[in-house]
């Protein structure tokens, strides 16, 4: 920070007066905007000319932290890290397609020789599956046949729409920048990977290390990124959350990487409630909402704000972990409905009322649920646990689980014959 | 081994005799080789030896004959046993089916021979113990690990091990439910009870000294060590009776830090050169 502003001031002395001029460069290259509107710009600019930089700061090109501060109380986000920042500053604003360099335009020859033949792959493609479809069912060979041949071509379709596009640098710029459009399936596609390499590897080894997928479920392959918010924080999975803090129901962020919209049973179920009768567990579940729209766009579900007449079957119960009992796992599943089609929701609210032992696996096999996300919190006696049992009135809040004493084998007298 | 080791000392009386005896008794010696089988003799002077062995010549006669006899042990054993360390009495210290309390020895083993598998657990020695109270089950897990052995317990006499991988983990609470002071309830703050040991008739009883008592407790008493003095949790609780603060400890405060710091190496700045001037002037009186 403090380095790359020092190696950058003396460019930076210089530039603050030309910045403005080599902004539009800069805004062309994103926008690959037509001569009218860059007219349009110029005009623009001729009026921000006489603004001083530190009055108006640039997102894309501040540096000096408190500028950034200001720009954040305004609302308005630097782009980019303040070292990409500071290099821009500094950066001669050619298009990134007429960069100079021999190598790097004999490259970019190829790509897009490349992906001129995908395109046409691509079209060529969809023409036959357009003729595909137009010949009547019994000369394809069967019902079965020509839905099987039309999957695989339309699997086939898609990846070559993803090999045209995933070689082009500007592409995987503006996935890195977080500008990716995910309606479009190249960036889809680049998301589910960048998730796959790390956040789900976490995801599946909390999710089988806490034992959740035997004991809540028997399978899940997860195929949505799910994050979960309690209070604008993020919860990693398997996390300890504060009973005040998971008060209130968490909001969620649920990451679809294909195409379309998706109806989808959210549950959150605690699967360590001790019963002492038993000396086991019991299930309980905390939360259930059925028919929840998702798609790769609209990802952000709020479970508080789902409605009540048509979507919550069970709403939030906040969790508390009884003093000296083990931790609860409390997991989030996001249960795929067959065929995206709505569950009836009265016939479910009605079914459903008993938020005790109802089992993950039950709903699983009542509504043909499938599970494509997953996620995990944990909660543990703590100071403001009391308080929490008392507002959501615990029946139990002022016992506590104590280790039963297990009794001893009696000591048996070896036989002192054999002794030496 | 013990014809040659006594033929030796033979051997030199022979040549002894040769020189000394008279040789009228060397007609003798002669006659009476004729009369020994010649199977057992093969070499002259083994024929000669064997023959002086018959007739009984008084030791006496020869004063600078030297013999060795076996009260040394002699240089190296044949079967070295002392090499050989104890055993360390290994292998499994309960059987399949054998009822087992958590902490129980299942089985001593060096390195991992078995690894520990449902409700049990390994200790620092890859000791294999029990868990959980239950019946001790031997089995392989080829779904888990292709070639290890797992010891494990179950809760049913007649349980199966191993379960499937997707069958829910079956666990037993093993707690009893007790009534629990809630603490801030009475709004007491600072002057909490402590937990003080009292030895009676029942055993060692743990109860908890009030607040009103810990103010009690001004006179002294005779403490281990002949002393009268409070007792070791009141002196622990002295700054808080002198309603001393101290500061929570903040780590992000490295202005704090970096003036503790500071003063940490003033000081040790300071002793060095008081050591160094101490040694000069030892050096000076020298």
């Amino acid at each position: 920070m403090a380095h790359c502003e020092r190696a950058s001031k003396p460019l930076l002395q210089c530039l603050q007066k030309t910045y403005t001029k080599a902004l539009p460069g800069l805004q062309l290259q994103s926008t690959r905007a037509f001569q009218s509107t860059a007219l349009a710009r110029e005009e623009a600019q001729a009026e921000a000319k006489s603004v001083p930089f530190h009055k108006a700061p640039d997102p894309a090109l501040v540096t000096s932290p408190q500028l950034e501060r200001r720009l954040l109380r305004q609302g308005i986000a630097p782009i980019g890290s303040r070292r990409r920042r500071a290099a821009l500053q500094n950066a001669s604003n050619i298009p990134f397609e007429q960069l100079p360099y021999q190598c790097f335009q004999e490259a970019r020859k190829v790509l897009v020789a490349d992906r001129e033949e995908k395109l046409r792959d691509i079209t060529a493609m969809s023409e036959k599956i357009a003729r595909l479809q137009a010949v009547p069912t019994e000369e394809a060979g069967g019902e079965q046949v020509k839905k099987s041949k039309l999957r695989a071509m339309e699997l086939h379709l898609e990846h070559l729409k993803i090999l045209a596009d995933i070689n082009d640098p500007l592409v995987k710029k503006k996935f890195e920048d977080g500008q990716g459009d995910l309606s479009k399936p190249i960036y889809r596609y680049l998301a589910d990977r960048k998730w796959r390499e790390y956040r789900r590897k976490i995801l599946v080894q909390r999710i089988t290390q806490m034992k959740v997928i035997p004991d809540v479920l028997p399978h899940c392959d997860p195929t949505v990124d799910t994050k979960l918010y309690f209070n604008r924080n993020q919860i990693q999975p398997g996390e300890f959350v504060n009973a005040q803090v998971s008060t209130t129901a968490p909001k969620l962020d649920v990451q679809l990487f294909e195409g379309g919209e998706k109806l989808v049973t959210i549950a959150v179920v605690d699967s360590d409630v001790p019963n002492v009768e038993k000396d086991g567990f019991d299930f309980k579940m905390h939360y259930l909402a059925v028919n929840v729209p998702i798609s790769a766009t609209a990802t952000k579900v709020d479970l508080s704000q789902l409605s009540t007449d048509s979507q919550v079957v069970l709403p939030w119960l906040p969790p508390v972990a009884q003093k000296g009992s083990p931790y609860h796992r409390l997991s989030l599943f996001i249960l795929e409905q067959k065929d995206s089609k709505p569950l009836d929701f009265a016939a479910v609210k009605a079914k459903e009322t008993e938020r005790d032992n109802l089992l993950p696996r039950t709903l699983q096999a009542r509504y043909h649920l499938k599970a494509i996300g997953a996620h995990l919190f944990r909660s543990q006696w703590d100071e403001t646990t009391y308080e929490v049992m008392k507002q959501i009135g615990f029946p139990e809040a002022d016992m506590e689980l104590r280790r039963k004493r297990v009794e001893p084998l009696p000591y048996k007298r070896r036989n002192p014959s054999t002794f030496r | 081994m013990f014809q040659s080791r006594l033929l030796a000392p033979l051997r030199a009386l022979d040549r002894s005799s040769r020189t000394s005896l008279p040789s009228a008794f060397r007609t003798i010696t002669t006659t009476t080789t004729t009369r020994i089988n010649t199977t057992t003799l093969r070499t002259p002077s083994s024929l000669l030896t064997t023959t002086l062995t018959k007739p009984t010549l008084p030791q006496t006669s020869f004063p600078n004959i030297q013999i060795r006899h076996a009260s040394h042990a002699t240089q190296g054993t044949a079967n070295r046993h002392s090499r050989d360390p104890a055993g360390k009495r290994l292998g499994a210290k309960r059987t399949a089916g054998e009822y087992v309390v958590p902490g129980c020895i299942i089985f001593r083993q060096r390195g991992t021979k078995w690894f520990p598998g449902e409700n049990c657990a390994m200790g620092r020695d890859h000791t294999i113990y029990a868990a959980q109270a239950g019946y001790v089950r031997y089995y392989l897990d080829p779904e888990r690990h292709s070639e290890r052995k797992y010891i494990g317990v179950v809760f049913e006499k007649d349980g199966k091990l191993p379960v499937p991988r997707n069958a829910p983990s079956r666990r037993k609470l093993g707690r009893v439910k007790v009534r629990f002071e809630v603490e801030g309830e009475e709004g007491v703050k600072g002057g909490k009870g402590d937990l003080v040991a009292k030895v009676g008739e029942e055993g060692t009883v743990v109860g908890s000294v009030g607040k009103v008592e810990i103010q009690q407790s001004e006179e002294l008493q005779l403490r281990p060590g002949y002393m009268y003095r409070e007792a070791n949790w009141v002196i622990g609780r002295a700054a808080e009776k002198a309603g001393i603060t101290a500061k929570v400890y903040n780590r992000k405060n490295r202005w704090l830090a970096w003036r503790k710091r500071t003063a940490k190496a003033e000081r040790a700045a300071q002793m060095k050169s008081l050591k160094s001037k101490k040694k000069g002037a030892k050096k000076a009186k020298k």
